[in-house]
């Protein structure tokens, strides 16, 4: 096929922004408007410059006019291509290099859009393809396509003239589409991210309202036609890899069932290819590699794809993957200059890498690491790498771990076979080695390969570090001795066993060996005597460590040593001594870890003989326990002895409580304050004195006090006592009856104790003494008058209120005797004619009376009185009564309730002519007195009971008090005695009454009050 | 109408294997014997019951997942995409005879079986992410295939009909994705119309 040449010479379109063609040489890229000539489908788009209008004249000087012939149009519509086949018929030689001119119309004929010339060598009876990719759908509109050609060749350029225009081909896609339901197209199209698409909308009405709408956006519209709408999307960018709904509606309120989409399947760009590099394990095979980018394959249309190219060799190679590919390696090729070439639907991206394969070695990772002659400090590690032909000398990095960490780091020049020797190891330590190598033109390291091992026992370095505790009773010595587990670098494996020797030092010859098997780190020995020496060793697998010597003192010769406070720092806790007038090796300082209540958990720390000072840091030290430090000197013949004694906190903190704090001597003007219980030792520091807070209703402070403002805010006094050993305290100059609230809180460097709880006080009143003095006599003489009153009860009873008083001891007749006669004022019982009886109505539960018990007032309230009128009145005419009282109208009042009335037996009915008999007192008694004699105990509960009421109290009338056989018992409740109805000179009581009486009152005694 | 995907045919030969299977199926001539590969459960009208409800009650939430899977303009315009527009959806005569009613009932299922199986092909491709769809298809086209089984277990046992003619709905294979997409929407929507119909009818 000869050179083919494109000259676009004119470009015209409703749509002007779509139809354009463009490219490169070097990641071209294919847009829609472009034009492929030639039967490859390659992409071949190039810019030509458009040439003018010659006429075609022969090389034999005869102007021949070469017309295009048999131009056949076919569609690609999916491509939206239009594909343009055609012959040249008289060709005047063989092969002749032609020009050709295409022009395509759009709707109409004179509509063109596009012009375009096309070069190339035509052949006879050559058939000719050029295609043209529209921008709009095929479908959309139809196309008309008309061709003319001349000669081309540059000796002929005077004669050249253009043939005469093909017939239009009429290309219309529209008329395949019948008369259905309106469509959309392209249907699936893909596209680059970025570019433009346009869409139209063909129906077979005319419809001028269709709205079309991507992900809810509206797309703008053209009308083409009268049944054609054109959508235009701009710069469309990715969203899903598979692909995003585009629909169209032509009335949003007509349901049709019809309405049309489509899926625009959005590609993302081609990238160029990063990172693109080739390396050997083996010289047989080169693996490349590269970072591909985006990934713009999309789910219908995946297209992006690579391949390899090799420039020496001609070789090229498709890669089934994205981001590697192999290439073989040839025996006798050594330089390679690839090309790795991306592609996709749209683009075509290419990088180059030449290189020497001997410099893209990667070794494989060695193998077979083994370790040899593998001492208690020196082993030998060896190993090999894989053969590289003739590229066999490699470098090697060894590297040596040891407790997860690179201990050593050494480079090696190596053949296949490989060693390394490792020295100034630890016996009994586990190491991991591992080795990689590169070839000897560095490219890259191979994986580690590695392996553990671990060098052998040794005896340990270092004798234990022993400290001892001694206590001596009678002649004895209980030593306890405690060492320090060897460090791992110390011990060179693990210990076994403890050796403890004795020997007495008065007694050469007395010596003993004790074996403490590990783990212990302590043991507790009883000697005879104190002055030993004490050797002890460690032993492991390899051997016995040296002997840590110590001598216990015979004598202790350890004065009493006064102890000294010291201060804890955040390093640790401070102390310092004055060295001893002799010689000494060393010095050791001890102290207990824990509690020593509790349980002594003894630390030491050793230091050098010119030590004079040292910070004792422990991680078992804590805030707000005090602990006790001893400092010893070790002489040269290793024996300690005491030098000093501290005590101090490593952090002081303020007292958590407060001291139980006593109220004594407490008087007008002062009270005291004591807490002597407190222990000051045992508190979380230092004590350094206490702080008295007083609060009450004044403003201002006793002396001695001064203003204070507690955390609460409140504002209170406040009094300072810095001698920690003062447990009381007086406060003085207070105000009589006051009250106070006081606290007393310790103090230590790191502040005072809680402000809380206050306690309460209150000071003596000034007067309570002189007002003791007054009420404690009156007390006492209102109690003696009680007892005196209750002792002469009756006799005051008697005096004061009587049960009945006497009239003629009544004040009423003192007062009336200045004026009148006695005899006026008193009214006598034969003077007093009876105008009426009291009726008593009995209950009937009066009669089940215990005899002898005392009715209560509201029984007798149910007993129940009426009247009857003696004397003929309005009233009485009613009808008698059922009881008959004589009522006395001088103590009408004090008798109101009939209930006081004792019962009087009385006849069931008043008797017969009872109007006549009323009229005399003394037929009144004789018509009762049957009654009263004949019914004692028969009378019913409930039954009438008739009573005479005197106002004339009887001259026997006893006292309740009185014995009952001595005296008549009469109505308990009232204040009148009961009396019978007598004659007027009978009012005296007479035996026979009194029988009466008393039978009455047996009848029913509750009836009778004492 | 055109042949059905190869997924839906194999399916359709197993449950119709017989001699002469792939042949057109016409209505069972009435002297014709018919007989069952396995005995028919004694409450097989039960069970069709039952799976017909059991149909109507995820018809509506597969058709949810379906075109919320879809994306856009799928769930905005139910009634435009999704429409029970399918013209050649076999008939059903709730008044008729109950041999009738289950030859109808064979003929949907069979319509349905075919159209999920289309349905659950194109999703694969269409929408690989959405595995509760699938998920929920694979069920329904399960109970289908059940249910195809009972009926036709019942119209062999009681009323002998061994071969009833069933039509398809239309292959989406060589559809466009919006089609495949909008076609199976409208299946659905039909689906669930016709199962609430045929789950009140038995």
């Amino acid at each position: 096929m000869g050179r083919q040449t494109h000259n676009r010479l004119v470009q015209r379109s409703s749509i002007s922004a779509q139809t354009r063609a463009s490219g490169s040489s070097h990641g071209e890229q294919r847009t829609p408007g472009r034009t492929h000539g030639g039967v490859s489908e390659e992409w071949l788009v190039r810019h030509l410059r458009p040439r003018g209008d010659r006429h075609f004249v022969s090389r034999f000087g005869l102007s021949v006019s070469s017309e295009p012939l048999s131009l056949n149009v076919s569609i690609s519509s999916a491509q939206q291509r239009l594909h343009l086949q055609w012959s040249v018929h008289n060709l005047t030689h063989p092969e002749l290099k032609m020009a050709f001119q295409i022009e395509i119309s759009r709707i109409k004929k004179s509509n063109v859009i596009w012009v375009e010339n096309y070069s190339t060598t035509v052949q006879q009876n050559q058939t000719l393809h050029w295609t043209w990719e529209s921008e709009l759908p095929l479908e959309c509109a139809t196309h008309f396509v008309r061709i003319r050609g001349k000669e081309d060749d540059t000796w002929a350029a005077q004669q050249r003239v253009w043939s005469s225009w093909s017939s239009w081909v009429k290309v219309d896609a529209q008329s395949l589409l019948g008369q259905g339901p309106p469509h959309i197209f392209p249907i699936d199209k893909l596209v680059e991210e970025g570019s433009n698409v346009t869409i139209c909308y063909v129906s077979r009405h005319n419809e001028s309202n269709v709205s079309c709408l991507l992900h809810g956006q509206r797309i703008p519209r053209e009308q083409l036609d009268t049944h054609v709408s054109v959508f235009t999307l701009t710069n469309v960018s990715f969203i899903s890899t598979w692909g995003s709904n585009l629909y169209c509606e032509n009335d949003p309120d007509i349901i049709t069932g019809a309405e049309p989409g489509t899926v625009l399947f959005v590609s993302k760009v081609l990238e160029e290819p990063k990172g693109f590099s080739c390396e050997t394990r083996d010289f047989g095979t080169l693996n490349c590699t590269w970072d591909p980018g985006s990934d713009t394959d999309v789910w219908k249309y995946p297209s992006q794809r690579y391949a390899l190219f090799e420039s020496f060799s001609g070789k090229k190679k498709s890669c089934e993957q994205k981001n590697w590919c192999t290439w073989q390696v040839a025996q006798d090729s050594q330089m390679y200059n690839f090309t790795l070439i991306a592609e996709n639907y749209f683009r075509k991206r290419s990088v180059n890498l030449l290189f020497n394969l001997a410099h893209r070695v990667h070794p494989m990772t060695p193998f077979n690491v083994l370790f040899e002659s593998v001492s208690t400090t020196n082993a030998t590690m060896t190993w090999k790498v894989h053969s590289l032909g003739n590229f066999s000398t490699f470098l090697c990095q060894v590297e040596l771990h040891g407790e997860g960490r690179a201990i050593q780091q050494h480079n090696a020049s190596s053949q296949v076979d490989g060693q390394y020797f490792f020295s100034g190891l630890a016996p009994a330590t586990e190491y991991a080695a591992r080795v990689r190598c590169a070839a000897k033109h560095f490219w890259k390291w191979s994986e580690w390969a590695g392996q553990n091992f671990s060098t052998l026992q040794a005896a340990p370095s270092k004798a234990p570090d022993v400290w001892r505790s001694v206590r001596s009773t009678l002649g004895s010595c209980n030593v306890t001795l405690f060492w320090k587990p060897l460090s791992k670098s110390q011990a060179h494996g693990e210990v076994l066993f403890y050796s403890v020797a004795t020997e007495n030092q008065d007694r050469l010859s007395s010596s003993k060996l004790f074996s403490i098997p590990a783990p212990a780190n302590g043991t507790e020995l009883s000697l005879d005597g104190c002055s030993h020496q004490i050797r002890v060793t460690a032993s492991n697998g390899a051997g016995a460590s040296p002997e840590s010597v110590m001598v216990i003192a015979g004598d202790p010769g350890n004065p009493e040593v006064k102890e000294e406070r010291i201060r804890g720092t955040e390093d640790g806790v401070s102390m310092s001594w004055k060295p001893p007038a002799g010689d000494v090796i060393g010095y050791v300082v001890d102290w207990c870890d824990g509690p020593q209540e509790l349980s002594c958990d003894l630390q030491w720390e050793n230091l050098g003989p010119n030590a004079t000072s040292t910070v004792i840091s422990s991680d078992a030290f804590r805030p707000g326990v005090r602990y006790n430090f001893r400092i010893y000197g070790i002489s040269p013949e290793r024996t300690a002895y005491l030098l000093a004694r501290k005590t101090g906190y490593s952090q002081e903190l303020a007292p958590a409580n407060n001291p139980r704090v006593y109220i004594s001597n407490l008087t007008l003007h002062s009270f005291t304050l004591s807490w002597t219980d407190y222990a000051t030792d045992s508190q979380p520091g230092f004590i350094q004195g206490y702080r008295v807070y007083l609060r009450s209703k004044e403003e201002q402070c006793p002396p001695g006090f001064t203003k204070a403002v507690l955390p609460d805010n409140s504002v209170c006094c406040k009094h300072d006592i810095d001698n920690p050993e003062q447990k009381t305290f007086v406060v003085e100059n207070l105000q009589p009856g006051s009250f106070y609230e006081f606290l007393v809180t310790p103090r230590t460097r790191a502040g005072e104790g809680p402000a809380h709880p206050f306690g309460k006080v209150t000071t003596r009143e000034q007067h309570a003494h002189a007002l003791i003095r007054i009420i404690l006599p009156m007390v006492f003489l209102l109690l003696l008058l009680t007892v005196l009153c209750y002792v002469k009860s009756q006799w005051m009873k008697e005096t004061c209120y009587p049960d009945i008083p006497d009239p003629y001891k009544s004040s009423v007749l003192s007062l009336l005797k200045p004026k009148e006669n006695a005899h006026l004022t008193i009214m006598s019982a034969h003077d007093c004619i009876p105008d009426k009886l009291e009726v008593v109505n009995k209950p009937e539960g009066i009669k089940a009376q215990f005899p002898g018990a005392r009715k209560s007032l509201a029984e007798t309230d149910c007993t129940k009185h009426d009247y009857i009128y003696l004397l003929p009145t309005e009233k009485s005419s009613a009808g008698p009564g059922p009881g008959i009282c004589f009522e006395n109208l001088t103590y009408n009042q004090a008798a109101p309730d009939a209930g006081f009335c004792g019962p009087v037996p009385a006849p069931h009915t008043a008797p017969p002519g009872l109007g006549d008999l009323l009229t005399a007192p003394g037929n009144l008694l004789r018509s009762l007195e049957p009654s009263y004699m004949n019914s004692p105990g028969e009378t019913p509960a409930g039954e009438t009971t008739l009573n005479y009421v005197s106002q004339v109290a009887s001259p026997t009338s006893g006292h309740k008090d009185s014995p009952p056989t001595n005296s008549l018992e009469l109505a308990p409740c009232s204040e009148y005695r009961m009396q019978m109805a007598v004659p007027l000179g009978l009012a005296s009581p007479s035996p026979n009454e009194n029988r009466s009486l008393s039978s009455m009152s047996l009848l029913d005694p509750g009836e009778h009050r004492g | 109408m055109k042949v059905l995907a190869a997924g839906v045919v194999p399916l359709l030969l197993v449950l119709h294997w017989k001699h002469g299977a792939g042949s057109p199926l016409p209505i069972t001539p009435v002297n014709a014997t018919c007989v069952t590969r396995h005995p028919c459960h004694s409450n097989l009208m039960s069970q069709i019951r039952n799976q017909l409800v059991q149909l109507n009650s995820s018809a509506n939430a597969l058709f949810i997942l379906y075109y919320t899977a879809q994306g856009e303009p799928f769930p905005s315009n139910l009634d435009k995409l999704c429409g029970p527009n399918v013209t050649d959806f076999p008939p059903f005569h709730p008044n008729g005879t109950e041999k009738a009613r289950l030859v109808e009932l064979y003929r949907i299922i069979a319509y349905l079986g075919a159209s999920l199986g289309n349905i659950t092909r194109d999703q694969r491709t269409l929408n690989p992410h959405a595995v509760g769809l699938h998920g929920k298809l694979n069920a329904t086209a399960d109970t289908l295939r059940g249910l195809l089984s009972n009926v036709h277990c019942r119209l062999c046992s009681k009323y002998h009909v061994a071969r009833v003619e069933v039509a398809y709905g239309p292959d989406t294979s060589d559809k466009d994705v919006f089609q495949k997409k909008k076609m199976g929407c409208q299946l659905l929507g039909k689906y669930k119309q016709v199962i609430a119909l045929l789950a009140q009818a038995f």
